[in-house]
């Protein structure tokens, strides 16, 4: 489904501030596989996202999707397998448009767009049913700007967005990390919900142990840019949150944690 | 009376470029200074076809389509060769002034003896009103020839923004109003918004030129140097139908922007007529312009000491 060999990438090389980003990260996700991508502050975890989605090209290594060679395609180009949510829950909706028009051009992800209607009935009715799903009375509201809402209910949208039309993958980058706990709880449910029903494959980035323990049949841990633990199926369902943070205790005695990261274990944790 | 319903024509005629200003500088948020060079050479363009003796509305058309290639070289400037936006207009339009130079061969092209939409109007307006030299509007005698440009222009106006808010309805229309509001998001659902930008230049400048096209045949000739200024008149008459009607939907943005056009003309009108110095006149629009900017901000500022006065006193 998804391969990435030996993939490099480093931003302002050269200069004082080179920041070796990805070293030759190999990663092969199978085909309806729920991935969780956990790692330190400036690991890598969402600079790997962005080279799968195609935010900036590797420097070198190769990114199939579906077979596909796409490691030298623009981002709009590779957006036809991939939906994607943002951490910042602004990124993923178009503030000005209203509800309806955000999820009419989700609904076009990487097809050709031309001269029909982008509202169109037998469309709207569907996403008035899709959004009942939510629960969150928006499906009233449709004509609303989408910028009038909460940053939960955008999130939520844009998931439903980056949904709308199957992806062959979900790329899922910390999108609950800037929501109040309560909302963050409601869009993590509901990523379960979708990722389980429609069968997605996903790479989820997070930052919360919790979410790392309790979701996904898989889970690869980054630091400096390269994955040190990679865990699947029995082993990860075995994982208690203590062994995922002893693991990350290593990691900070092998090389001092930056302060931030090891902030947020004990946020998480004590 | 005739001066009146004079600027009242010039004024829907400018509300073309109102429209392509809205769109690069609202829905784009691009500072497109080809405008300056589109709108003459939509007028080079159609006095030169029609001096050679094409239809009004062949020269026309190709006008429109002059400003889409102008427009449409901004943004591939912009886009493809990653050059400042504000520095690609100023490049195109550059080299538009010698280019205009070289369709029209001169620096100005009078359309005495050419037929031009205006007779095409007035000889539509016979057929209608019979062989009256003038009719009355509300106690008021009106020319007949100026009455049936006058309705031509609001029909071609009306039928334009029409095309335009229906446009923007479409799949294409939405993603260029996305591309503008969120770029990130857009690209991820899979549209490349360089070819957005760069299309929606395009239809910026073709109505752009469309106005200049226009105007050359109602005012009866085109001149190299007619553009001079017309983005912030342009972008005074968004900000006027944006004080006039909001901006909370796209439909009003665009009869905003129309009003704002045709107000704007006839304040002009009447300050001229009050013995406003012409010389002064694009100082003038360009100081309404910067005072329209930053008043919002001085409001804002005013409202806080406001309120906060009273508590330390």
């Amino acid at each position: 489904m998804l391969e990435t060999k030996r993939i490099l990438k480093t931003f302002n090389a050269g200069t004082p501030n080179e920041v070796r980003s990805l070293q030759g990260v190999d990663l092969t996700i199978a085909d309806g596989s729920f991935v969780i991508v956990i790692g330190t502050n400036g690991s890598g975890k969402s600079t790997l996202l962005n080279a799968i989605a195609g935010t900036f090209l590797v420097d070198s290594g190769s990114i199939h999707i579906e077979g596909q060679d796409v490691t030298r395609w623009p981002e709009h180009r590779r957006a036809r397998f991939i939906g994607r949510v943002f951490q910042n829950p602004f990124s993923g909706t178009a503030p000005s448009l209203s509800i309806a028009e955000n999820l009419a051009l989700s609904a076009r992800r990487g097809r050709p767009r031309g001269f029909g209607w982008a509202l169109e009935s037998n469309l709207m009715a569907k996403m008035r049913d899709t959004v009942r799903t939510l629960k969150m009375g928006l499906e009233a509201r449709l004509d609303n700007a989408i910028g009038s809402l909460s940053g939960g209910q955008r999130q939520a949208l844009t998931l439903l967005m980056a949904t709308w039309l199957k992806p062959k993958l979900l790329l899922l980058d910390e999108h609950t990390a800037a929501l109040d706990p309560k909302s963050a709880d409601q869009v993590i449910k509901l990523s379960d919900d979708i990722i389980s029903r429609e069968k997605l494959t996903t790479l989820m980035v997070t930052h919360s142990m919790q979410q790392a323990a309790n979701l996904g049949d898989r889970l690869i841990m980054m630091h400096r840019g390269s994955i040190v633990h990679d865990l699947r199926g029995a082993e990860k369902r075995r994982l208690p949150a203590e062994d995922l943070l002893a693991r990350f205790e290593d990691l900070r005695r092998a090389d001092q944690l930056d302060e931030t990261a090891s902030e947020l274990l004990q946020r998480a944790y004590v | 009376m005739s001066l009146l319903i004079g600027s009242m024509t010039i004024g829907f005629i400018l509300s073309l470029l109102a429209l392509g200003v809205f769109l690069s500088f609202r829905v784009f948020a691009f500072p497109d200074i080809t405008a300056e060079g589109s709108i003459t050479l939509g007028a080079s363009v159609a006095a030169t076809l029609l001096v050679v003796g094409f239809s009004p509305l062949t020269a026309t058309m190709a006008g429109f389509v002059s400003g889409m290639v102008a427009g449409a070289t901004t943004g591939i400037l912009h886009t493809r060769f990653n050059i400042n936006g504000l520095l690609a207009g100023i490049l195109v339009m550059t080299s538009l002034y010698s280019i205009n130079l070289h369709i029209m061969g001169k620096s100005n092209i009078p359309l005495l003896t050419q037929t031009t939409f205006a007779n095409t109007a007035e000889k539509a307006g016979a057929l209608v009103l019979g062989e009256r030299d003038s009719l009355n509007v509300g106690g008021w005698e009106v020319s007949a020839r100026d009455a049936s440009i006058f309705f031509f222009v609001i029909l071609v106006i009306t039928m334009v923004s029409i095309l335009l808010y229906l446009f923007f309805g479409t799949d294409i229309g939405t993603a260029m109003r996305a591309t503008g509001d969120n770029s990130q998001m857009i690209r991820a659902l899979g549209v490349s918004d360089g070819n957005m930008i760069t299309f929606g230049l395009a239809i910026s400048n073709g109505l752009i030129a469309l106005a200049g096209a226009l105007l050359a045949q109602y005012q009866g000739f085109a001149d190299v140097q007619m553009g001079i200024g017309m983005v912030v008149w342009g972008l005074a008459s968004v900000i006027i139908g944006e004080a006039l009607v909001g901006t909370r939907q796209l439909g009003f943005a665009i009869i905003g922007a129309i009003m704002g056009s045709v107000l704007f003309r006839l304040l002009v009108a009447i300050a001229l007529r009050w013995g406003l110095n012409p010389n002064d006149l694009k100082l003038i629009t360009a100081a309404f312009v910067f005072l329209a900017l930053i008043l919002p901000n001085l409001l804002a500022k005013f409202r806080v000491t406001r309120v906060r006065s009273p508590a330390r006193a």
